[in-house]
């Protein structure tokens, strides 16, 4: 059927003109398609109109059927951001009214109170806008299928968001479930680019239903600039994260209306802003602190001064990365390597988001070699290489906890479930073994049955599985969801007065008198009570930041592949890039006294120095390859002879000290960097046991091990605490074939050492030429920065005892 | 296995790596925080612990028992996680193949099962502590002045271990001071508390099968 001869195009197509719109060619096609039965895709940059390209083709879909009274739930709308929900609600209100439908918007998540929960479950609105969470929380209440029997659409918004994440598993289940109760449901994901959109929606919709992708041939403008320090230093002044930069960010909040300033992590949010505010104090009052660890009324307080354009500046996290636009920004500073192409140009659109407006964005170095990055950055936009974002599979912690929820809600049928969730892309692979494993997880303990005598979580009633106990299905309920955050600390004031979290991890290590800077402000240190951080004001000038876990992000793949690229034009010399000329001073000093190596080429500094022998590698892969190459390569040389290395590592290469003589040559160095027997040696080499103990810990709480204490909130029974730690050591010495460890050591090692990208390293350095340099006493501009880097590691063959003989007590 | 014998108070003991203390004069096997029925709580919660897990800890009290023959065993508190359930039905059938041994508890803050049930296991109960001079078993060590040196339980010590490398391992440990040893958690499945005692200290960590002192 022709779209536009029917009566809900014409009668939208009115309504824009009206307004002065015209749709964007995207935006027809989705509405033709989805008016044709399609499921899909669409793919546009932010501020495009996505959302009325879904929203409205169900709106034309209603109008063509002739506008019956439709009661119930016609549209679900899923945001991953609880913030989106508002302004998007509003938008769609007022596009309703305009155009007389009768229709009811609303919004359920988390912050929506009971009394309104309870409007919307005795009388579904058309449009429903709600999270992932929030879905399975309803999938969890008795006769939930009436609240989507009259369900036409599903729109994920923000699909990329949640593609790589257990978060997208969620509503890949939630989907399987929605599918059987409505199998013409239409589902449309709409996402920003990415390197795998046609992934993205074979994982949102699996099933053989007609389904397309829509792109826009509308490209967003972006503008990236370089902030080039007058002089180069020869060694990269690593360590003290370039503050003293800081100075360069002034006349670029000066000459903007509002300026974002990104950085990577909010221990570098909290040192820049102090920075900043010490270089230019009239900035106070106008520049703001932003990241995820504020107290959220402050948070909310600083997005309102954004929108009412009373800041200036915000420094600020991945906590703004996402979220409803701000009007007044109209410039971005990103500090130091954003890593990846995708995530820094998503934070360039955070300004001049309007479809015809530029996006600026300027980079501002932590050290001089990050300016290849820049470079590196402007060429791979130039040329849309655009990371992709790998879905999860296999993920049993979900998993458990959405049978469990469907337990909790109308009951479980066994083999209904197995072959709904078979049907999505996360589960498509599990087997008859794997499944029997999940179900007796829930049912009756575990593998072993005489093992699990009185376990009680599930009853069989009538065919199904339920979850009888009222305080069981509570407990399930408040702890529902994939994000697990670390544990974290409230601090307070003496007076009182609440200023924000601390992991319980930086807390510890605390002592009274000891300050730190929170939300930019100083305090000290008093003590810990109740699970609160008490503090004071403090004058110190010697403040630390704190540390909160997960700020090390690795560069990805493809922006790697690109500064290997720019290396080798430094290399040749015929770099037009005004970064890589900017440089040239430590480039020739590099080439003076080493070499620079082109991307064919694996560059291995010999260092000799009254420390001892340091032996750099630089396959520029990024740190965490570079951690496990570390280990793999320390752990092979020291099957050649009785040797301890110590190892550091940045985004370009590693490094290797030894107090004594190591022999280095090509042959050695093909050798310890092979293929052969990859996997047996990288798990001698790393310690992937407590790897996988640290990855246990969500998967512990997702699974229901253990409960989130989420805000301070902890279990009632006090006998029932335990650890994800304690569950890991208890699983490893009795139930070793448990899919929850296994899924840790899996993710271990496709995540966090992402074998499938080390594989491709190794095989591409062994194609390439070796080039081996040695060098007494000075380090190269390269080595500088990885050398000062603090965090190391060892490989030792020492046995257990006499490593404890030289170790050290610690608080 | 490698135990570790010394000499306080002109008493010999040894520390053994199954996580428990040998008094060779007294024919006394010292052990605490034992949690039974903590397995099987979890379980009636919904939260699948094997109960291998027990029978673990059973083996490790078999094998002490067998290789020191013991005429008493006792528990510094914390012997009784909650309630009665499977888990201390089968400890009863564990003790009862131990007829001769004497099972003493001094009481822990955990242990609030009716008097009935101590019986019915064949234990006694004593509160707050039980002294042999020149030591005093008691769950939680006491403050101030104390003629005997206290053997106690309660926190499950532990200790952070940390290399040249900053990498970091935890072990359970004995902790002796001038005042008290306090004993490791005997039960497998109970987390460890690394923060320092305000004394002086001497640590012994258990490793695998080996007691090793380390210098503070």
């Amino acid at each position: 059927m022709q779209i536009n001869r029917t009566n809900g195009y014409k009668a939208v197509m009115a309504w824009m003109k009206a307004k002065g719109n015209t749709p964007f060619d995207f935006q027809k096609e989705t509405w033709e398609k989805y008016n044709n039965g399609y499921s899909g895709m669409v793919n546009a940059p932010t501020g495009f109109g996505k959302t009325f390209s879904v929203f409205l083709a169900v709106i034309i879909a209603h109008i063509n059927a002739g506008s019956p009274k439709a009661q119930g739930l016609q549209l679900l709308w899923i945001t991953p951001l609880r913030s989106l929900a508002k302004d998007l609600a509003r938008a769609m209100k007022q596009a309703l009214a305009e155009l007389e439908i009768p229709w009811e918007v609303a919004v359920r998540n988390g912050d929506t109170p009971v009394k309104e929960r309870q409007a919307q479950t005795k009388k579904m609105p058309q449009v429903l806008i709600t999270t992932p969470e929030t879905l399975h929380l309803l999938l969890a209440q008795k006769q939930n299928d009436k609240y989507f029997s009259s369900l036409q659409c599903l729109a994920m918004d923000e699909w990329h968001e949640l593609l790589s994440t257990k978060r997208g598993v969620m509503i890949e289940l939630a989907l399987s479930r929605l599918r059987a109760m409505r199998p013409m449901l239409k589902v449309w994901g709409l996402t920003a680019t990415i390197g795998n959109i046609e992934q993205a929606l074979e994982v949102l919709v699996p099933i053989d239903v007609s389904k397309t992708l829509v792109y826009t041939k509308e490209k967003k403008k972006t503008k990236i600039i370089s902030i080039i320090p007058e002089e180069i230093e020869i060694l990269p002044w690593a360590g003290h994260m370039g503050l003293k930069m800081a100075e360069h960010i002034i006349p670029v909040i000066d000459s903007s209306n509002t300026t974002l300033i990104f950085t990577n992590t909010r221990n570098q949010s909290e040192m820049w802003f102090r920075a900043i505010l010490d270089i230019y104090p009239d900035l106070a009052g106008a520049i703001a602190l932003h990241h995820g660890s504020i107290d959220h009324a402050l948070r909310n307080w600083i997005e309102d001064a954004l929108h009412s354009n009373i800041l200036e500046a915000v420094v600020c996290t991945s906590s703004l990365d996402l979220g409803v636009d701000f009007k007044p920004v109209d410039t971005v500073v990103q500090v130091g390597s954003p890593k990846g192409v995708a995530r820094f140009l998503q934070r360039a659109g955070r300004s001049g988001h309007s479809p015809h407006e530029v996006s600026h964005i300027f980079f501002m170095p932590t050290h001089a070699l990050e300016l290849v990055e820049a470079a590196a950055l402007k060429q791979a936009e130039r040329l849309g290489e655009i990371e992709s974002r790998e879905p999860m599979v296999m993920t049993f912690d979900v998993l458990i906890q959405y049978l469990v929820t469907l337990a909790v809600g109308d009951g479980l049928d066994v083999k209904k479930a197995y072959e709904e969730i078979k049907s999505t892309y996360a589960f498509r692979e599990i087997n008859d073994e794997e499944w029997k494993w999940i179900i007796q997880f829930i049912t009756v303990g575990g593998e072993a049955l005489g093992a699990y005598e009185e376990f009680k979580k599930l009853e069989w009633e009538d065919g199904l599985w339920k979850v009888k106990n009222r305080k069981t299905a509570m407990n399930h309920r408040m702890n529902m969801g994939a994000i697990v955050s670390a544990p974290m600390l409230k601090v307070k004031f003496l007076k009182g007065g609440y200023i924000g979290m601390v992991e319980e991890y930086f807390a510890s290590k605390l002592n009274p008198g000891d300050a730190f800077t929170l939300g930019g402000s100083v305090v000290e240190f008093v003590g810990i009570k109740e699970m609160t951080v008490q503090v004071r004001k403090s004058k110190s000038k010697k403040a630390i930041a704190p540390s909160w876990m997960g700020g090390r992000v690795p560069l990805s793949s493809n922006l790697t592949r690109v500064l290997r690229d720019k290396l080798t034009e430094a290399a040749n010399d015929n770099s037009e890039d005004e970064e890589l000329i900017a440089l040239k001073p430590l480039f020739d000093r590099q080439r003076f006294l080493s070499h620079i190596p082109t991307s064919e080429e694996l560059l291995v500094e010999k260092i000799t120095n009254k420390e001892g022998v340091h032996l750099f590698f630089y396959p520029f892969e990024g740190r965490l390859v570079h951690e496990v190459l570390g280990s793999l390569v320390a752990y092979r040389m020291s099957k050649f002879g009785p040797v301890s290395f110590s190892i550091a590592m940045n985004d370009y290469g590693f490094e290797l000290l030894s107090d004594v003589d190591v022999e280095i040559n090509e042959d050695i160095v093909r050798k310890v960097l092979s293929t052969e027997n990859l996997l047996r040696d990288i798990q001698s080499s790393i310690n992937a046991t407590e790897m996988a103990r640290r990855k246990f810990r969500d998967i512990a709480t997702i699974s229901g091990l253990i409960m989130q204490n989420n805000r301070g909130k902890y279990q009632s029974n006090k006998n029932l605490q335990s650890s994800a730690g304690i569950f890991f050591n208890i699983f490893e010495q009795y139930d070793s074939k448990s899919l929850l460890l296994r899924q840790a050591y899996d993710e271990v090692f496709y995540q966090q050492l992402e074998e499938p990208r080390l594989q491709a390293a190794l095989e591409r350095i062994a194609a390439g030429r070796i080039v081996i340099k040695e060098i007494h006493g000075a380090f190269t501009p390269l080595s500088f920065p990885i050398k000062v880097d603090s965090k190391r590691n060892t490989i030792t063959s020492e046995d257990l005892e006499s490593q404890i003989r030289k170790m050290k007590a610690i608080k | 296995m490698q135990e570790k014998e010394l000499s306080l108070r002109g008493e010999k003991i040894i520390l053994s790596p199954h996580k428990g203390i040998y008094w060779p004069r007294e024919k006394a096997l010292i052990i605490a925080d034992v949690h039974l029925g903590k397995t099987a709580l979890f379980r009636q919660h919904g939260i699948p612990i094997s109960s291998q897990v027990l029978d673990g800890d059973l083996e490790r009290l078999s094998e002490m028992i067998g290789r020191h023959q013991p005429e008493k065993l006792i528990v510094a508190g914390d012997m009784f996680h909650q309630d009665f359930n499977t888990d201390l039905q089968k400890f009863t059938d564990w003790r009862n193949t131990f007829e001769r041994l004497q099972i003493i508890l001094v009481q822990g803050n955990h242990d609030k099962l009716p008097m009935l049930q101590y019986r019915y296991m064949g234990i006694d109960l004593y509160k707050p502590n039980i002294t042999i001079p020149p030591f005093q078993i008691v769950h939680k060590a006491t403050k101030g002045k104390n003629e005997f040196l206290q053997i106690c339980g309660h926190i499950h010590p532990g200790l952070m271990l940390q290399g040249v490398t900053r990498k970091t391992i935890k072990f359970p440990c004995f902790r002796i001071s001038e005042k008290a040893i306090t004993l490791p958690a005997f039960s497998a499945f109970t987390g460890l508390d690394t923060s320092k005692c305000d004394e002086e200290c001497k640590y012994y960590v258990v490793a695998g099968d080996k007691v090793i002192m380390i210098k503070d």
